[in-house]
């Protein structure tokens, strides 16, 4: 697969965002999962995060989780990097890539939370119509 | 008739603030601790969720149908289920239902509402007939006889499946959870003076979530009144004939069970299936209107919610 298409389908399983500064070279972020999916019993998801980026030029990046102020995890001048780790989610945050001590973000992937249930009950009313069968 | 509606609206109260006990007996029984999130070492971010639109709209399409147990008439398909509805602190508009909200508590929240009798939409689409047959109940027939000379008829009778009115129903209706799922329990009378019944029912259902997969089986019973039963599947004096007999069923319980199944693609769009099985009532069921003793309905598709 030539490298703009695994661009596009990297895009099109992650939230990417590159090059958004003009001193900070492109980059592209992907994430799995990217959605959790839980209920107000459970509260919150336990995932294991895949986390790959890749860039075009060789640079000190850093991994930051937008909840946390320290970056999870630094490269020295490197092309690509992969990180794994477990996380419980309760709100959506923002996985971003940068350099080191900077704010400018290379890429970002956005994690979700869906909440099957709303805190307002009567949202999950069991529907009777002849139309409705979901 | 208002002496009526005056009559069904005192019921409908009492009905009400017995309901209203039994829910904040249960919502004063709840210990606060069991909602409480789980204690974890990895970081868990409490911050309050964005407040939720009064608004939700929604919109599935793909296939599915709806059985039609009334005799000489069509399944009902459904190719678009739209969704939409409104809350507020204390009134709510859903999907053709209108709610007041009496008691919202930690465990339950309790409605007056208002909604249509979903029987009426039986006898939507129906096709007159000819036939050589009497209809006998449960998708049965029997000889057609004619009552003068004892004699099988010779000629055909013209059947039409009769009309039946929509009826605005009035009643209570709470929504329980807790782990162990979530209940609802409704009590409607009608007040527009259509079929001058009441219906009772109990639903339970619970989610089970892995990953993006949401699978959430359900079971209910619901107990419909003689006079409910009769109007929309009874034949009437003026509405029988050789071939549609006279018939009054009396009151019964219908079954049911279903499960819906959903995989989130991202927070809006779904792939959705769901299934859902009604027995009814016995006496229903042996209506000579009735061709099928259950409603079967199920739909599979992609839906969206805004």
């Amino acid at each position: 697969m030539p490298g703009s298409s695994r661009w596009l389908m990297g895009c099109l399983l992650a939230v990417c965002v590159p090059a958004a500064g003009a001193d900070l070279p492109a980059a592209r972020l992907m994430v799995k999962p990217l959605l959790c999916v839980t209920e107000r019993e459970s509260d919150h998801c336990s995932l294991t995060f895949d986390i790959r980026w890749k860039s075009t030029i060789a640079a000190e990046y850093c991994l930051n989780d937008s909840a946390l102020d320290a970056p999870l995890r630094c490269w020295g001048r490197a092309l690509s990097g992969s990180h794994s780790l477990k996380r419980e989610v309760k709100e959506a945050f923002v996985y971003w890539l940068g350099t080191p001590g900077g704010v400018q973000r290379a890429a970002e992937v956005k994690i979700e939370v869906l909440r099957l249930d709303s805190a307002d009950r009567r949202r999950d009313r069991r529907m009777r119509h002849v139309w409705d069968v979901l | 008739m208002l002496r009526f509606i005056m009559h069904a609206f005192g019921k409908l109260l009492k009905i009400g603030a017995l309901w209203s006990v039994v829910a904040l007996a249960h919502g004063q029984a709840t210990d606060p601790a069991a909602n409480a999130a789980p204690a974890t070492t990895a970081p868990v971010f409490a911050l309050p969720p964005p407040p939720e639109s009064h608004w939700r709209i929604g919109a599935a399409f793909g296939y599915g149908q709806r059985t039609n147990p009334l005799i000489q008439s069509e399944d009902i398909p459904v190719l678009v289920d739209l969704d939409i509805a409104w809350f507020g602190k204390r009134w709510f508009f859903d999907n053709g239902d209108i709610g007041l909200t009496l008691f919202d508590r930690a465990q339950s929240t309790t409605s007056l509402v208002a909604r249509l009798n979903s029987d009426r939409v039986f006898f939507g689409k129906t096709n007159t007939e000819y036939v050589n047959f009497a209809y006998a109940g449960s998708g049965e027939v029997s000889a057609l006889v004619d009552p003068d000379t004892g004699a099988q008829a010779t000629e055909p009778v013209e059947v039409v499946p009769p009309d039946r009115d929509y009826a605005i129903e009035l009643g209570v209706e709470s929504l329980i959870d807790g782990d162990w799922g979530s209940a609802t329990l409704r009590a409607f009378h009608d007040v527009s003076g259509t079929h001058g019944g009441y219906e009772l029912s109990a639903f339970y259902s619970w989610r089970w979530i892995t990953g993006r997969f949401a699978l959430a089986p359900s079971v209910g019973v619901s107990y419909k009144s003689a006079a409910l039963n009769d109007y929309y599947w009874g034949v009437q004096a003026d509405e029988a004939n050789l071939a549609l007999p006279e018939y009054h069923p009396s009151d019964g319980f219908n079954f049911e069970g279903g499960v819906q199944a959903n995989y989130y693609l991202n927070r809006n769009l779904r792939i959705a299936l769901s299934v859902n099985y009604e027995r009814l009532a016995d006496d229903v069921a042996a209506s000579p209107l009735a061709d099928e003793d259950y409603v079967m309905a199920y739909f599979s598709g992609l839906a969206w919610t805004f």
